[in-house]
């Protein structure tokens, strides 16, 4: 079996060359874009070859693909989710008509199949699929441990080509650099709050207890109260803390399944009928504003 | 202008996941919906349509049957499209439309647009469905009609026969330009999607729907997928709530019984 990788981050590269030789592919080629094509020398000793390309225009990307797809046929395409190679790979699925998968937690190989396990309906469920090669699938990060970069190996360069859509201007978000995955405690903000202001309410409780805060998706990447990288969910980050607080937040699945990890979840919420309620271990029915300083002053008491 | 075209999902909704007794997943259990970000696609096809003109046409392949069993479900979601915003809408139902298959989805969705008398400017959909959320339809069906694709947009804008539209990446916000004919996701942060008014609601029933099977359609063909299981993730959680006279009393038994847990120290 041929298997074709492509990734834009080094880490998700080396990852899915772990990924490719557990599946047990006898010919491994990667399609190294972007920040990943910096590193092609180093990742080349790990892989029969190294296609380079500097570009991380997902159009370009794809037309890269579909030239290595038609020369090489491999029966397995891989990577890792992340959002430019998701694009490039739904062109080349269209394309040619390949099933796709997004989100793969567990693969494995039978015969010309590919089995793998994801989660659906915003992952209240799971589901065990299985498709003919060839195929692509795009595993969750960290799904498996990645590989040592090794040097020493072919790399060709690929030129970028003339693409439609063009890039016109970057500019980066402003990123905390909080590690909530690695976090103990974690106060999350939803959209109870009313100003961005009150969330100090939410960092005073994080502070005492030694936590880190973060939000809902709304909070976080629409309102921008937050920094993006402390947006939690399926499209954010997933946490398992020992203590997560949910101030304000509903329980939308979306929301939910990325904090299932934890080991207690407290919920804040007034409206008693919130969904939140039937996902937590305790919930205290109340106004955020009101509960808050209450919560805050008896602990500031307790430590003396 | 030419059409805005907007691609819709009645989706199975995660809300209201419902299993069998053996945990497995009673997909016949669970209602569908307009899928979340496909309203902001709505959204933001009125909003373009308002400014530039134009015709909104939504497309709507039925990818959950039993038809029978899901034309209430189904009119709900249409109603709710054509009340938001899109003036006509084409939906393709048919018992032998493979559930969840994407490969077939969009082979169905890029042959209503290729053989009916659309002419879009800009085909927009959801960076991702509730149910399914893999993100790869637009993509899939851009491929398919040879079209410029851009992907996880927050803001889009028009000038000329060019669409310049703000894409959101993991760590950066990236502006690109293409001409029209253009396909472009939407993410849920473009805009906030409003209400419809009772007007909009009263108007929706009469405008035009048109309904096709997959003998209107060339080229469909079965699935390569096999689905083995299906189960939902139990929530095995104390769902205690603290109760008390005030919410001083809360306070301290929250204290309390987070202490008693260990995850706390005081
Ligand atoms: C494909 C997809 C991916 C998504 N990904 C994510 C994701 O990664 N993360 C995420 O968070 N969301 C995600 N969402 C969005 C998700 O569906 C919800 O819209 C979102 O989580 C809601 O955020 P919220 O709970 O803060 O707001 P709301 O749902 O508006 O809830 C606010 C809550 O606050 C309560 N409240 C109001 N005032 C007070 C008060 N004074 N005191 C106490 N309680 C109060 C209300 O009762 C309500 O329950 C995604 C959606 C889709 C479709
Ligand atoms: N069956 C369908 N009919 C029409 N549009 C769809 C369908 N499935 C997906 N789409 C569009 O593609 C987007 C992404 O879907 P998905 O790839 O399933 O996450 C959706 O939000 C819709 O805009």
């Amino acid at each position: 079996m041929r298997t074709l990788i492509v990734a834009e981050y080094v880490r998700d590269a080396l990852e899915s060359v772990r990924a490719a030789k557990t599946l047990g592919s006898d010919k491994v080629l990667l399609l190294a874009f972007g920040p990943t094509a910096l590193e092609a020398e180093n990742l080349s000793g790990l892989v029969d070859k190294v296609y380079a390309l500097s570009s991380r225009n997902p159009e370009s990307v794809y037309n890269s693909l579909r030239s290595i797809y038609e020369e090489e046929e491999p029966g397995l395409i891989i990577g890792v989710v992340s959002k430019n190679v998701k694009d490039a790979l739904s062109r080349l699925a269209g394309a040619y008509d390949l099933p796709m998968s997004t989100e793969v937690v567990e693969v494995s190989v039978e015969g010309d199949s590919v089995k793998y396990r994801r989660g659906i309906l915003s992952e209240r469920a799971y589901s065990v699929e299985k498709v003919p090669m060839p195929a692509i699938i795009l595993l969750n990060p960290r799904v498996f441990e990645p590989e040592e970069a090794k040097p020493g190996g072919e790399v060709v360069k690929l030129e970028e080509g003339n693409t439609r859509v063009k890039s016109i201007g970057i500019s980066r978000k402003q990123l905390s650099g909080v590690k909530l995955e690695e976090a103990e405690i974690v106060v999350g903000v939803g959209r109870g709050f009313k100003k961005k202001e009150d969330l100090k309410l939410a960092f005073d409780l994080a502070e005492l207890l030694g936590g880190q805060v973060g939000g809902s998706r709304p909070i976080a990447a629409d309102f921008k109260w937050l920094p993006e990288d402390a947006w939690i969910g399926i499209s954010g980050k997933r946490i398992s803390p020992k203590l997560y607080m949910a101030i304000g937040i509903s329980g939308a699945p979306q929301h939910m399944s990325a904090v299932m990890g934890s080991k207690v979840i407290v919920a804040v919420n007034k409206d008693k009928n919130a969904p939140i309620f039937k996902q937590a271990d305790y919930g205290v029915v109340a106004d955020l504003y009101q509960f808050l300083p209450i919560l805050i002053k008896k602990i500031r008491e307790r430590k003396g | 202008m030419g059409d805005i075209v907007v691609l819709l999902k009645a989706a199975l909704n995660p809300e209201m996941v419902r299993s069998k007794p053996d945990g497995t997943l009673d997909q016949d259990a669970i209602p569908l919906k307009l899928s979340d970000i496909d309203r902001n696609a709505v959204e933001e096809a009125a909003k373009l349509k308002q400014r530039l003109g134009g015709k909104v046409i939504g497309i709507m392949v039925l990818t959950v049957g039993p038809v029978a069993k899901r034309e209430k479900d189904l009119k709900m979601a249409v109603q709710e499209a054509l009340a938001k915003g899109v003036d006509e809408a084409i939906v393709v139902a048919d018992d032998r439309i493979t559930p969840g298959d994407q490969v077939q989805t969009a082979k169905i969705i890029a042959e209503v647009i290729r053989s009916s008398s659309i002419n879009p400017s800009i085909i927009l959909a959801s960076e991702a469905t509730i149910d399914e959320t893999t993100g790869q339809i637009p993509g899939r069906v851009a491929a398919k009609l040879g079209l410029p694709y851009i992907s996880f947009v927050r803001s889009i804008e028009v000038a000329g026969n060019k669409v310049i539209a703000e894409r959101d990446l993991e760590e950066e916000l990236e502006k690109v330009e293409a001409e029209m004919p253009v396909v472009v996701s939407v993410t849920q942060e473009i805009n906030q999607p409003r209400p419809p008014t009772l007007i909009q609601i009263r108007r929706a029933a009469r405008k035009p729907q048109k309904r096709l099977g997959v003998d209107n359609v060339k080229h469909v063909i079965g699935t390569k997928r096999v689905i083995l299981e299906r189960r939902i993730v139990s929530i095995n959680r104390k769902q205690q709530i603290i109760e008390g006279s005030n919410l001083e009393e809360i306070a301290d038994k929250l204290i309390d019984v987070l202490e008693k847990e260990g995850v706390i120290k005081l």
